[in-house]
């Protein structure tokens, strides 16, 4: 357990000096849903302080596989996880891993902005509350206010903290999400097409704020929006389905060379509108 | 189904076909001008013009797509090329005017010695002609071709510039034939990279130059 807790729980600083920046890999990750496979044998690994996009066209696995490495998957009836998804080295889906201290460690923001029917303040403090993280009234102020900052929602919303978080537009409820997520100071950030409902202006918002933080974060984004995984991520990963509708991953490499000169056909013929 | 962007990317492969044909003609005018004594500098000079026009509506074109559409992979290392390529083609015009100038210049040179510059011409209109259908066809063989051709042109500029040095007082003949030389150098040097071009369509890496 104290590899767990230092791990998942507290979390000691990442030790770079060896060069190794990896903080997530999947090793032959596959999954059922029921008797139908959704990915299969997936390797791959997310590095420290670096943005990794995930694209391919729909159905291709994109999002299973981003919620197979925070357990999300664990909340659907009849999904298998096979193969072994390591966070820092850990296994997740060991049996003595808590898959609520996972997701502290690997927050994940969704499609559409999913704010709490309570105050922006009481939103973004509501992860160290049910933690339940001891902090003073002023230390929490402190962690809410920081998580604002880091989300680009501060200067918008420090009047008025006590506003209810609907009251936000819909980008706005966006960041305020992220903030949330931040809050509780994770190490993995998961986003499933984080701008999807979003207007230009915001995705921008969204975009520039990820790029502001991904120094202190390992970053994975799913996205349908090539031009997206292109401005804002550092490595990009193709997934496909195969021709039993599986999906696969195809080809895994630097975004710069994966926008400009893909080595798998598939990858040039889906980035460049041909198939997909 | 053929996407909205292919209709911009065929207009600019005719574009690039009409920059290919002028470029041709004008440095063909130009030799030929040198080569029977006729000065043809206004003709050579509207050629070039048209062409330089030609560039920018190319490379205006090229940067509309890229607005528009956003491509990536070869669509987006074709239309950098495009761009290269109009610009090769726009100086294939230039020089061309240049040799034209030459006559203009000098005046009278039927006494020249015309041979070394009609075989030079001659490989150089054979590295336009290969650079052309190199890139409209993306044939990387002619376009590893061009490299050993523009060794040649570099070979009988540099042969008669160290001859024309040699010799005791500098004479016209040598001075305007070093100079059309000289531009058909530059001339293949563009080919050269319009091959060069292809290949990074192709293959999406710059060979290193020699």
């Amino acid at each position: 357990m104290t590899m767990l807790k230092k791990i998942l729980v507290e979390r000691e600083p990442m030790d770079l000096s060896n060069g190794d920046r990896v903080v997530v890999e999947t090793v032959g990750l596959t999954v059922v849903y029921g008797r139908k496979y959704a990915i299969k044998d997936i390797n791959l690994k997310f590095e420290r302080s670096r943005i990794t996009a995930i694209i391919g066209p729909s159905g291709c696995g994109k999002s299973t596989l981003l919620r197979c490495i925070n357990r999300m998957n664990d909340l659907i009836p009849d999904a298998k996880v096979q193969g072994k998804v390591f966070y820092r080295g850990l296994d997740i889906y060991s049996k003595d891993v808590d898959p609520v201290a996972v997701r502290t460690a690997i927050g994940m923001v969704f499609q559409r902005p999913n704010p709490f029917p309570m105050s922006i303040f009481d939103n973004v403090a509501f992860g160290l509350r049910v933690n339940g993280v001891k902090l003073t009234k002023q230390q929490l102020y402190e962690k809410v206010k920081d998580a604002l900052v880091k989300a680009a929602l501060w200067d918008e919303v420090k009047d008025r903290l006590d506003a209810q978080a609907f009251s936000l537009s819909g980008g706005q409820q966006q960041r305020l999400c992220i903030a949330r997520t931040l809050a509780v100071d994770p190490d993995v950030i998961l986003l499933d097409e984080p701008t999807v409902s979003l207007d230009p202006i915001s995705t921008a918002k969204i975009e520039q704020l990820l790029r502001n933080i991904s120094q202190d974060y390992t970053i994975i984004i799913v996205t349908h929006n090539m031009q997206q995984a292109a401005r804002v991520s550092d490595y990009t990963a193709v997934m496909m389905p195969d021709e039993n509708m599986v999906g696969r991953l195809i080809e895994f490499g630097p975004t710069k060379e994966i926008f400009t000169n893909p080595r798998d056909k598939r990858t040039e013929d889906y980035i460049s509108g041909r198939i997909g | 189904m053929p996407r909205l962007m292919d209709i911009g990317l065929e207009r600019l492969v005719n574009m690039l076909n009409d920059m290919a044909t002028l470029s041709r003609t004008a440095v063909e005018a130009a030799v030929e001008g040198f080569i029977k004594g006729t000065p043809n500098e206004n003709e050579v000079f509207q050629l070039s013009e048209k062409l330089r026009w030609l560039q920018d509506e190319v490379a205006d074109l090229a940067v509309e797509l890229i607005a528009r559409y956003q491509p990536v992979a070869t669509d987006l290392r074709f239309l950098r090329s495009c761009m290269e390529v109009a610009y090769g083609f726009s100086r294939f015009g230039r020089y061309a005017y240049d040799i034209s100038q030459v006559i203009t210049t000098f005046g009278e040179l039927h006494e020249c010695e015309k041979n070394e510059v009609l075989e030079t011409a001659e490989v150089v209109k054979t590295m336009i002609e290969k650079s052309v259908k190199s890139f409209v066809e993306k044939n990387l063989e002619l376009a590893a071709e061009l490299e050993k051709l523009d060794s040649v042109v570099d070979k009988a500029y540099k042969n008669h510039l160290e001859r024309s040095l040699n010799k005791p007082g500098s004479k016209k003949c040598d001075m305007a034939t070093m100079l059309i030389l000289r531009y058909l150098e530059r001339i293949a040097d563009h080919a050269t990279y319009i091959g060069e071009a292809v290949v990074y369509i192709l293959e999406g890496q710059h060979r290193p130059r020699k």
